[in-house]
């Protein structure tokens, strides 16, 4: 199983908010919203697409290419074109750094 | 001029300063700086780009590798795989980018026929090359990788065939790369008219121990080949890496009148590929037959583009490319087969067929045509499906494990591309390969 890595401070990324990071070898979508972290693949499930560069509605991230949505807080896909969860990694905060590890599963 | 990869990145002074270590003519000198002036003025590609909106280099650091520089110090090479139980007639080996002592027989070079390093042959047959290298082919004004590739090309093959001669046996060119090396070797093939040859090309690296991350290696290459009038070539190439490596190639066949190629490509190793073959059909009647055989496990990523082009009348061409992928593996193929308006009677097909043997493995299969003229036959097909689960009871009821029978069906899946593959020892060595991959699912 990966560590965890520190990827940034809590108020490097605005609430509500995005940034992409790389985190080992992985790039991820690290959300703030409503004082929680959470971090998603940076890939949509349906093609690929770069959901660092979507849009945040509510706890919806949604994909800049064909608009498929999926829960920040769990990665589940919302709605079509994408029908598989994108993965969602484990995230803690220890005083005012953020940490993240990769869930290869 | 032998070289190894020192990293120093790949910076102004260290480009210079591999060019005056090589001493090379003007002109390729020249061609060398062109191509580095447009790889220091093109982008990385990203996913905003359509060629590449499956493909993720971000993880890919450039400055982990370097220029080929001269180095004493020679690795051993990794093993080749199609070679077992051939008579060779000539071989051409790189290590780390490093061109090694060539071999051909004796009767062939009596008749003219030149095997060897881009290096030696750059130096012996200077104008015969410069004829062809970067002149029709490939163009290293594509992308990034293909201007890198032209600015530090070491290492490599070009196989010359004069007029009328025909090869019997096998030539060999292979590459091999050790652990957190880089290579940047040219392969370019030229039949004259009326003769034949059989190349097998193949590349291969290291991996580790499993419990280790693979170490990581570089790929940016080039493979140019013309094929003359009434000419035949049977070429074969293997891309067989670590699955550390990131393969970066521009791969171009130019077909003349009557000629025929055929072209297996067989994938199996690195960490990402992203590759660019092209076959143009510039003589009428010329006909290509491609094959391609992709197995797929771990994370890697292999995206290929293929293009037939047809510029001139009566020409075939005929595209197989089957991948079979297993853990959270990913295969992309976008074919086109692109027709010109005076390339009338042209017979044109391309598919892909995937094999899906793990849930989270990903197979994009893209197949596209643009036809300009009115008097063609051409066609695509593609399809993804996964192993069928009554053909695997089938085989258990019969005595066979469950991991016998899906090798057994892969095996089977593949027959069809096999099939139409006309050198033994590449079937076989594929098919040892692939089912040497194959884990056991349930």
């Amino acid at each position: 199983m990966s560590e965890f890595f520190k990827v940034c401070k809590t108020a490097d990324v605005p609430d509500p908010g995005k940034t992409v990071f790389e985190v080992d070898d992985h790039f991820i979508v690290l959300i703030h919203l409503d004082g929680e972290f959470y971090a998603l693949d940076d890939a949509c499930t349906h093609d690929g697409g770069p959901l660092g560069d979507g849009f945040l509605e509510g706890s919806q991230i949604i994909c800049p290419r064909h608009g498929a949505r999926f829960d920040v807080r769990t990665g589940q896909a919302l709605s079509m074109p994408a029908v598989q969860a994108t993965t969602a990694h484990v995230v803690k905060v220890e005083g005012d750094d953020v940490f993240v590890r990769i869930r290869e599963e | 001029m032998s070289g190894t990869i020192v990293k120093q990145g790949f910076t102004n002074e260290a480009f210079e300063s591999f060019l005056a270590r090589r001493r090379e003519p003007a002109w390729l000198v020249e061609l060398r700086r062109d191509a580095w002036a447009v790889f220091l003025d093109l982008p990385f590609p990203d996913r905003t780009q359509e060629e590449w909106m499956r493909t993720d280099i971000r993880a890919f650091k450039l400055d982990g590798f370097g220029i080929p520089s001269p180095s004493a110090e020679e690795k051993p090479l990794a093993k080749a795989l199609l070679t077992e139980g051939v008579d060779l007639v000539g071989r051409a080996v790189t290590g780390d980018s490093r061109p090694l002592p060539t071999r051909l027989d004796a009767e062939l070079a009596r008749r003219g026929v030149l095997f060897g390093s881009l290096e030696e042959l750059i130096e012996t047959h200077g104008e015969l090359i410069r004829r062809y290298l970067f002149t029709k082919a490939v163009d290293y004004r594509a992308d990034k990788f293909a201007a890198l590739h032209a600015a530090c090309m070491s290492g490599g093959a070009v196989l010359y065939v004069p007029k009328g001669v025909k090869i019997d046996g096998p030539l060999h060119i292979f590459s091999s790369l050790s652990p957190d090396a880089a290579d940047f070797s040219h392969t370019l093939i030229i039949l004259d008219e009326d003769a034949e040859a059989t190349v097998l090309s193949e590349t291969a690296g290291f991996d580790g121990q499993a419990d280790q991350a693979p170490s990581a290696g570089l790929h940016c290459g080039a493979i140019e080949i013309f094929v003359g009038p009434r000419s035949r070539l049977r070429y074969v190439n293997l891309q067989n890496w670590g699955s550390g490596v990131w393969h970066f190639a521009h791969q171009k066949a130019l077909v003349d009148r009557d000629a025929d190629i055929q072209w297996t490509i067989g994938a199996l190793g690195s960490r990402l590929a992203k590759v660019n073959q092209h076959v143009a059909l510039v003589g009428p009647g010329a006909n290509a037959q491609v094959n391609g055989v992709m197995f797929t496990e771990g994370r890697q990523h292999l995206s290929y583009h293929t293009l037939q082009r047809h510029h001139a009348m009566r020409c075939t061409s005929d595209l197989l490319y089957k991948g079979a992928l297993q853990d959270k593996s990913r295969l992309v193929w976008r074919g086109m087969i692109k027709v010109d308006r005076d390339a009338q009677k042209t017979d044109g097909y391309q598919r892909n067929d995937n094999l899906i043997l793990s849930e989270d493995a990903r197979a994009d299969s893209i197949p596209g045509l643009e036809i300009e003229a009115d008097d063609v036959k051409c066609s695509h097909g593609a399809t993804a499906g996964r192993v069928d689960d009554e053909q695997v009871f089938y085989a258990r009821c019969r005595g066979l494990t469950r991991k016998e029978a899906v090798r057994m069906i892969v095996a089977g899946f593949f027959q069809q591309v096999f099939d139409r593959i006309t050198i033994d020892s590449v079937r076989h060595a594929l098919g040892e390969a692939i089912g040497r991959r194959i884990r056991e699912y349930n």
